[in-house]
């Protein structure tokens, strides 16, 4: 699915922003990017997407050879991944069903079949109701799901999901979270790229962080959180207990704590 | 291009003409003046031409004979052009005959005029075979006895030969000229209707639109643009050719040609007009958009 070897990338200023890097992620797998800002995070999803091109190396995203593929080859590597911004990227004239649309209608889809695949993934994403809507009528976390239902509406063999949670309140992120985690259940290789520790531990998956350019580990965690017993409430509380204790203040309670407490 | 794509492509080409409509509406006016101005030149250019070949295609020249000939010494007169090679046909036209067409033409003008007798001379109309043998026919003609003179149009040809070229060259660089500044004004206006969707542009592209299909609208804008353009100009055009080729006409008429009638060209200029306003929102929207489709992601927005 994406393999990377040895690649390297400068930019023309000379910084260096991947140094060396090489991983494979399969179909199927469910990834956290995680890394300070400057880290190279921003980077290596640019060459995944080819807004840039490896200095060094090999790349291959889906069966493309991006270090050789045309530019008129480069929408086709496109249509095989949905990304999801972290500030969204709806537009503002266009309501919630026109939004998910344009990503059909963008790469020439008949409107038949964007009227049923639209309605199914607005379905999938819980916004039946809200089709009308236009984005600044909706919650942060409502708009990021239509950022995630475009994403999915071509029905691509990865998601690309660059802090997704990053413009929203922790229980609009578990909303997010748990849609990420349903779509990779059913086959889509989900890679999300987040400087948020707490995010990474209570949802687990393979965890690859990088550092000034370079994978410092790649391994994969538990996680802390089931999404499939636990409410979006719960959720929060363990954010906030998470958060609280990365602030430290006072209160022991992690999150395995919590779910111990759960238990008993 | 499937036809859903199509029509999907046209409706959003038109719908930002409307959506930018300030800067349509100045880009068209700025079109129609250089338009109607770069048809103005075609127009003066084309005529003249017309009005060269109108009297390089009228190969009769007039012989003036001496006023004291007598009608007999005409006809030998006569004869003796008619042995020239070059000479096709040639008419008598006595001095009477010449003085009652004035008559007839000048109406109640000639009636207050004094005097009985008539100032005309006698006339062959000689009609040539061959006009580049022109000069050396003239100068057969004018060799034989007791022709007094003949009437010379190649002045009048030089002249307007000399008019013409000016016109073209004038008429040649105000074309070019305004053809930059019209494809400018419209590579502008599209790449402000650019800006104003770089944020769809980022995302269409980025859920893999192809750059043909990102392109199609915004050339769809530039040439309904241009054709809009074509269309008023080559209505104001229709409507301005006819008076003023009138009065033009009743300059012209003292050389015995006309300018062409609008009937002959109106078509033509409905025709080339909407065809160049199209043709230069075409060019004008590839231009810029092309250069603008080079961009990924955060540098459409910007970012």
């Amino acid at each position: 699915m994406i393999h990377l070897k040895n690649v390297s990338k400068v930019y023309s200023n000379g910084t260096e922003a991947l140094k060396n890097v090489s991983l494979d992620i399969e179909q199927g797998e469910f990834v956290f990017i995680v890394g300070s800002s400057g880290a190279g995070k921003s980077t290596f999803l640019k060459l995944l997407i080819h807004e840039e091109k490896a200095t060094f190396g090999k790349v291959t995203v889906n069966g493309y050879d991006l270090m050789k593929i045309k530019n008129r080859k480069v929408p086709y590597l496109r249509r095989t991944m949905g990304i999801v911004f972290q500030d969204f990227r709806l537009i503002e004239k266009m309501n919630v069903y026109d939004n998910i649309a344009f990503a059909m209608r963008a790469i020439g889809a008949p409107e038949k079949s964007i009227k049923k695949r639209v309605k199914y993934v607005i379905a999938v994403v819980g916004l039946e109701g809200k089709e009308r809507c236009r984005p600044s009528e909706l919650s942060g976390g409502e708009q990021q799901r239509v950022s995630l239902a475009r994403a999915l509406v071509n029905n691509p063999e990865m998601i690309i999901a660059d802090e997704p949670t990053g413009n929203i309140d922790p229980k609009m992120s578990f909303e997010i979270m748990k849609r990420l985690v349903d779509i990779n259940k059913k086959g889509t290789t989900v890679i999300i790229v987040t400087h948020e520790h707490d995010l990474v531990r209570a949802f687990g998956g393979r965890v690859i962080t990088i550092n000034g350019g370079e994978i410092i580990e790649d391994k994969i965690i538990p996680a802390e959180f089931d999404t499939t017993e636990n409410s979006e409430s719960e959720y929060t509380d363990i954010l906030a207990a998470v958060d609280s204790q990365n602030t430290g203040q006072a209160e022991e309670t992690t999150v395995s704590d919590h779910r111990k407490e759960e238990d008993e | 291009m499937k036809f859903h794509s199509s029509s999907y492509l046209v409706k959003e080409g038109l719908k930002n003409i409307w959506n930018n409509r300030m800067m349509s509406l100045a880009s068209i006016v700025v079109l129609v003046s250089c338009l109607i101005i770069t048809g103005a030149a075609i127009l003066i250019s084309v005529n003249v031409t017309s009005l060269i070949s109108g009297i390089g295609d009228d190969n009769q020249v007039n012989v003036f004979l001496d006023y004291e000939m007598s009608d007999i010494d005409a006809i030998k007169l006569g004869t003796e052009i008619k042995k020239i090679d070059n000479v096709d046909d040639c008419e008598y036209y006595s001095k009477d005959d010449a003085i009652k067409e004035y008559k007839t033409k000048l109406g109640n003008l000639y009636d207050s005029m004094q005097g009985d007798e008539n100032p005309l001379g006698n006339v062959y109309k000689v009609r040539l075979k061959d006009l580049s043998d022109y000069k050396h026919t003239i100068s057969e003609i004018k060799r034989i006895d007791g022709v007094m003179s003949v009437s010379d149009r190649g002045d009048i040809a030089r002249t307007l030969t000399k008019l013409n070229y000016f016109v073209s060259i004038v008429g040649f660089w105000i074309v070019i000229i305004l053809g930059v500044v019209t494809l400018f004004i419209i590579s502008n206006t599209i790449k402000m209707t650019m800006y104003s969707r770089r944020f769809e542009i980022s995302i269409m592209k980025s859920v893999g639109a192809t750059n043909t299909f990102v392109r199609i609208p915004f050339i769809i804008e530039a040439m309904a643009i241009g054709l809009i353009a074509g269309l008023i100009s080559s209505v104001a055009l229709i409507a301005i050719y006819n008076p003023i080729r009138d009065n033009a006409s009743k300059m012209i008429a003292l050389i015995g040609t006309s300018t062409i009638p609008l009937s002959d060209i109106w078509g033509n200029i409905l025709l080339g007009f909407s065809g160049a306003g199209i043709l230069i929102g075409a060019l004008g929207g590839f231009i810029s958009i092309t250069k603008y489709l080079k961009k990924e992601g955060g540098e459409i927005l910007g970012w």
